[in-house]
């Protein structure tokens, strides 16, 4: 009898010190870095025909005005940062930081809808608002500025005024890695939903964060790397 | 044999005993990162309806001859020569190179822009509303070396105190500081976001301590208001390749 009580106390205990330092399968706080190589899983888009060779070359041209001039580069640039990300998780907010230049993004938990169009600017990282199903964070985005940032979407099209973004964020391997599938939709631009997967390996715990890399729009060297012919 | 397992099970208690104690202090710290979480607007409490004027009226930094010998009128590397000549009202005039790219941590003194707090597990992160962001170590990690600091970037770590978040600061670039102040990377800044009662309203104190720079440590307060639950941050533009970028214009005269 004595024994039992012992061993359920001790039990007990240790049950009380694993869950404290198991992850949290809803707590996505730390440093994430886009693993090299076999990070991405990236299939193709499907475009509309409206989408032609002229007007992706317009919409590149778009792009690689504002690489030459150092403008942040907004979603879903930020997502694909060859630098590590500081994903901060809050009670109302998640903050995404990178160490590139890309404004903050801000995955809203405490709105279930999105700004009203009336009032909301778009901006290069949208609107997001943000929600848990089980496990998986699901974060919609809407409210995306067509000619600002970097536009390009991986395997192939581009974000506009009418672009729709779901993504669902989910840990992986006991908390080791992050993936992240993100599900574009825009019938301007995709004739089927375009989906993709990133995969993001959890940086050490003592891990700093970097300043940014810096950008030079007036840097001379800089822009006849990026103008000239190789 | 009874004797030994009475022991062990008083052990067993007291351990989990501890672990509640252990949670109990955290209690304190979530309430402070419950609190602080969230968007705050600095707010002009002095109503002195400039940007200076708002620090105006703050002390004055008491300095050491050695401290005082280091102050130098401080520019912004972007700004260009001044251009004094009078300007019509509605007429630009060149002011910066409009230079964007140069993404630091987005300074330690607040600004006009909204400052958002986001508190996790092992890192308060200090964001504003565009690149760049303060990484405050909660983890009871120490500071490194001076040395191993990165330029431009120094080094946070934080402890809660009754639900405040207290940040202590090293090597923050050398330069000019409010009221007066100056700074080198050893300087030590001590940062206390004390959330008030009504939740709505924040109180952030800076204190500048450096044996070699103040007479006594620099201290000065910022009051700041809590973004709506409804609001949300803004996205700072800047393009260099925008010629409007690099102006100012002197405002129209305004209707009475």
């Amino acid at each position: 009898m004595k024994t039992g009580i012992l061993v359920v106390t001790v039990v007990a205990a240790f049950t009380a010190v694993a869950a404290a330092q198991t992850p949290n399968a809803r707590d996505i706080s730390g440093y994430w870095e886009l693993t090299y190589m076999d990070g991405q899983h990236v299939p193709r888009a499907q475009l509309v025909p409206r989408v032609t060779r002229a007007v992706l070359d317009a919409q590149a041209q778009k792009d690689f005005k504002a690489v030459r001039w150092c403008n942040i580069v907004g979603m879903p640039a930020i997502m694909a940062s060859p630098r590590p990300l500081d994903i901060r998780q809050g009670e109302k907010t998640i903050a995404i930081a990178a160490e590139i230049n890309a404004a903050t993004r801000y995955l809203y938990l405490n709105r279930t809808t999105h700004i009203s169009k009336d009032i909301f600017d778009p901006t290069t990282n949208g609107d997001s608002i943000a929600k848990w199903e089980g496990d998986t964070l699901v974060v919609d985005t809407i409210g995306f500025d067509p000619n600002k940032g970097v536009t390009a979407i991986p395997g192939g099209g581009f974000r506009t005024a009418n672009t729709h973004l779901v993504e669902r964020y989910r840990l992986l391997n006991n908390g080791s890695l992050l993936s992240v599938r993100f599900t574009w939709t825009d019938p301007g631009v995709f004739r089927a939903p375009h989906t993709y997967e990133f995969r993001y390996a959890r940086l050490a715990r003592d891990y700093e964060a970097r300043l940014p890399l810096n950008c030079d729009p007036f840097d001379e060297t800089r822009t006849a790397f990026l103008t000239a012919r190789p | 044999m009874q004797v030994k397992l009475l022991a062990a099970a008083l052990g067993t208690l007291a351990f989990v005993f501890g672990i509640s104690t252990t949670l109990a202090a955290q209690r304190s710290a979530a309430d402070g990162a419950r609190a602080l979480e969230g968007g705050w607007v600095r707010l002009d409490t002095t109503g002195s309806g400039s940007f200076g004027g708002l620090t105006a009226n703050f002390a004055r930094a008491v300095l050491t001859p050695e401290g005082a010998a280091k102050l130098k009128p401080q520019r912004d590397p972007d700004d260009v020569e001044p251009d004094n000549r009078p300007h019509k009202a509605g007429e630009p005039y060149i002011v910066t190179q409009g230079r964007c790219g140069g993404f630091g941590p987005g300074g330690v003194e607040p600004n006009s822009a909204a400052l958002f707090i986001i508190p996790s597990r092992d890192e308060v992160l200090l964001t504003r509303e565009g690149p760049g962001a303060r990484h405050i170590y909660t983890d009871g990690r120490e500071h490194p070396p001076l040395s191993r600091i990165a330029a431009g970037l120094g080094h946070s770590t934080a402890t809660w105190d009754n639900g405040d978040l207290v940040i202590d600061t090293i090597g923050l670039p050398e330069g000019g500081v409010t009221a007066g102040g100056w700074r080198t990377p050893e300087t030590h800044l001590t940062e206390r976001y004390h959330v008030e009662d009504d939740g709505m309203h924040m109180r952030l104190t800076f204190t500048w301590t450096d044996p070699k720079i103040y007479a006594k440590p620099h201290s000065y307060s910022f009051q700041f208001e809590r973004v709506p639950a409804d609001g949300y941050a803004f996205e700072n533009w800047c393009d260099s390749g925008d010629p409007l970028q690099r102006q100012s214009v002197v405002p129209p005269e305004q209707l009475p």
